[in-house]
């Protein structure tokens, strides 16, 4: 009798062992499978590739740190794409992702549900539109002839006399302008939605305490709105300092490498000039430096107490 | 005792082998014998860029395919060509090279292949380029027409790699009715070709008068240049006497200099109003337009088959020679200084074989074909581009093409680009610097470092002085 209960309570072990492994399977299987394909590969391959010699025929003769040596040894165009970066992300964060969302959030939850809705869907169309077809629209405004959209306005609604050409004259403010609509919008949307997630009875209360709409925002949203914040600085961060697709497609990264970031200069280097060792050598920089800065940002927003379980449980 | 009997079974198994052989070989003969002989169709993959100016340089050869088979058959060979285009829709020669090369890289190449033939040597270099010298000289009335001077263009180590497969002129095109609003008569204005090529019209000169047509024929632009690297401009920095090639060693060269003297030409040309400030970002469409349509540049530094590509078919400029010379003509690239020598350039496209193809001699016979006085005249023809051969000049359609004969004008003075495997890689620094000039962010001085410091950091084997 002991023996079949010792038995039954073995097989029903087991039976949750082997259920515990479905679920793992099933739910972290997925997930797990594509971390590995798309993210641990591709920088083992990366690492692999930096200490070759890989040319722009693709084959590899010797294995050997002479990649790192060249970037040690100063390379001007690295250097200056650093400069440009750090200006392209601090100002795209600083302007658009973070202040330009979080005034869209405070706007669009101040007005009607409806209305609110409606204009964040708008400005939700840039994420939504394929970004080629988004900057041939970023272009046929800023054509420098009279005839852009841009200089339309200027010269006939403002008198402007001559046509401005913002490609050449002011590159980098284009291309923080042209990511930074985009950008916008997630900050948009989650703000939003933390917004919406503050016990209204705050607001009323502050209301009948005299409070203004400023000192509520100051006082009630934005307190709030830490943790999203800092989400959105971290990961926006990270996803500016590796994305260049609209810089490539609006200014090619000119003139004259004025708004060459970094990760188009690495792609420049291996895919443009077939130094693919090279430009791997510098995309392993690059992701260190993104840890770097991951790292920097989870100790200066203290993400771990944020990402701590609630002590209380609010009924 | 076991050991004679396991020798016995072994003698017999062997019997039995030698007999089912004997009746294996006996069959196949019969076989053999019992059927008509079976042409033996060969495959061969060319390699080319979709090209709107040159659709015929794949064409021409799928056409060869037959002419090639009718000789194959006429020598009573059992093998027939099937020629196969494997098109690539890269931007550029240049882009188009890098990605063929990738292609070679991972085993994937094409038995032939049409490419710029500055990059030649850089096929050549990873071994993915058949060296003809060999081939030619055996199928002289394939190859023996054409142009010698057209062979230097092919060669890597002495070497020949490839076979030209056009030909042309790079000039400065003007427009005349501009130089008449400027206040320029009509003495001056046709004057200019002969003062350029005798070396009375200079570079400085060149750029007085774009500065006369902005300031009074009320054009936008006193000159343009392309919109991405390429060829053409090159010819300015060869009038400043920069060669980029050391001719003792064959390894790029730059001159401080003259590099600083060709990018000061440019500075000031910018400073003067006369070459935009955002020349490399303007779109191709745009500057053709602005040039040929709407009458708003004076210059435009390009080549001889900008007529028959763009110019006539798609902004309506008159094709026939009085016409078109009413208002429009072209240049050579004038000297620095009076009495110096005008520069034009060639920048021949070519076909190779690869090294790795199954079918070198097939290969190397398919292309001669497609290199013939009637299919090259075609090409010849239809895009604007100067024929290889001598026996072109004889043929009523080349003749009729009177743009062909008066760029032909400039053959004497045409150069090359240099053949080395890492011209392309130079020329996109050069081509970066340009734009840092006329962007002010940088010296004429001061590209000239620029260049050398790019150089030094990303390329091999370079001499400096």
């Amino acid at each position: 009798m002991a023996l079949a209960h010792e038995l039954s309570i073995e097989r029903s072990g087991a039976k949750a062992r082997r259920r515990q492994w479905t679920n793992f399977a099933v739910f972290l299987g997925p997930a797990i499978l594509l971390t590995i394909v798309f993210f641990i590969i591709p920088v083992i391959i990366d690492i692999i590739v930096s200490f070759t010699d890989m040319g722009r025929s693709l084959r590899v003769t010797e294995f050997s740190t002479r990649q790192y040596q060249r970037i040690l040894a100063g390379d001007r165009g690295l250097t200056a794409a650093v400069g440009i970066t750090f200006v392209y992300v601090l100002g795209t964060l600083a302007l658009f992702n973070i202040s330009f969302g979080l005034v869209l959030a405070l706007l669009t939850t101040s007005i009607g549900r409806a209305s609110g809705a409606f204009f964040r869907a708008v400005w939700l169309l840039p994420r939504m539109s394929p970004s080629v077809l988004y900057i041939l629209l970023w272009i046929w405004v800023i054509n420098p002839s009279k005839f852009g959209l841009l200089n339309q306005v200027l010269m006939t609604v403002f008198g402007l006399s001559r046509p401005l050409d913002p490609l050449t004259d002011a590159p980098m403010t284009l291309i923080i302008i042209a990511n930074g609509f985009i950008g916008a919008s997630l900050g948009m949307v989650i703000f939003t939605s933390a917004i919406r997630g503050i016990p209204e009875h705050l607001f009323h209360a502050a209301r009948v305490d005299g409070a203004g709409g400023l000192s509520i925002i100051r006082h009630i949203t934005l307190p709030a709105l830490r943790w999203p914040i800092s989400f959105v600085t971290i990961f926006q961060t990270l996803a500016l300092m590796v994305s260049f697709e609209y810089i490539l497609l609006l200014t090619k990264g000119g003139p004259f490498n004025a708004t060459t970031v970094y990760a188009l200069y690495v792609y420049r280097r291996a895919f443009e000039g077939g130094q693919y060792a090279y430009g791997a050598a510098l995309a392993l920089f690059l992701i260190v430096l993104g840890i770097i800065v991951a790292l920097l940002g989870w100790r200066f927003f203290d993400m771990q107490r944020l990402l701590q379980r609630p002590r209380i449980e609010v009924q | 005792m076991t050991g004679s009997i396991a020798n016995g079974i072994g003698l017999r198994a062997a019997g039995r082998i030698v007999m089912k052989r004997a009746i294996f070989g006996a069959l196949a003969a019969l076989t053999l014998i019992a059927t008509p002989v079976a042409a033996e169709t060969v495959k061969l993959e060319l390699w080319a860029r979709k090209d709107t100016s040159g659709p015929l340089r794949a064409e021409n050869v799928v056409k060869a395919g037959a002419r090639l088979n009718a000789a194959l058959k006429a020598e009573g060979s059992d093998q027939q060509v099937e020629v196969a285009v494997r098109e690539s829709p890269a931007p550029g020669f240049d882009d188009d090279a890098l990605q063929l090369l990738r292609v070679f890289g991972i085993g994937q190449g094409p038995d032939m292949f049409v490419a710029a033939h500055e990059w030649i040597c850089a096929f050549q270099k990873e071994g993915f380029a058949l060296k003809l010298d060999a081939y030619i000289a055996k199928y002289p009335s394939l190859f023996d027409k054409i142009i010698p001077s057209l062979w230097d263009s092919t060669k890597c180590r002495g070497g020949r790699y490839a076979i030209p497969q056009d030909a042309e002129a790079r000039m400065f095109f003007y427009n005349k009715k501009l130089l008449r609003k400027a206040g320029y008569d009509d003495a001056f204005i046709e004057a200019l070709p002969k003062r350029a090529m005798s070396g009375d019209l200079t570079m400085d000169d060149l750029l007085d008068i774009a500065k006369q047509v902005v300031d009074k024929g009320g054009a936008k632009y006193g000159i343009l240049h392309r919109p991405s690297i390429g060829p053409d401009y090159i010819m300015v920095f060869q009038a400043y006497g920069n060669s980029f090639v050391d001719p003792d060693t064959g390894k790029l060269l730059l001159e401080r200099k003259k590099l600083a003297a060709a990018y000061g030409w440019i500075e000031r040309g910018v400073k003067m109003g006369v070459i935009p400030a955002n020349n490399t970002s303007m779109e191709w469409d745009t500057i053709k337009a602005e040039f040929y349509k709407n009458n708003d540049v004076a210059f435009w530094m390009y080549g001889i088959w900008d007529l028959g590509s763009a110019a006539f078919p798609t902004f309506g400029v008159p094709s026939d020679e009085a016409s078109f010379s009413k208002d429009w003509g072209w240049i050579a690239c004038p000297p620095v200084e009076k009495g110096g020598k005008p520069t034009s350039l060639t920048h021949p496209i070519v076909y190779a074989v690869a090294a790795g193809t199954k079918n070198p001699d097939l290969a190397v016979r398919l292309l001669g074909y497609a290199s013939s006085e009637d299919l090259n005249t075609d090409h010849a023809v239809s895009t604007t581009h100067l024929g290889i051969r001598s026996d072109q000049a004889d043929d009523p359609r080349y003749q009729k093409a009177w743009s062909l004969a008066k760029a032909s004008e400039l053959l004497p003075i045409t150069k090359f680009l240099p053949n080395n495997p890492q011209f392309g890689d130079l020329n996109r620094i050069i081509y970066s610097a340009i734009q840092g000039v006329e962007s002010g962010k940088l010296t004429g001085q001061g590209a000239a470092d620029f260049v050398i410091d790019q150089a030094k950091s990303s390329l091999d084997n370079i001499i400096i002085e």
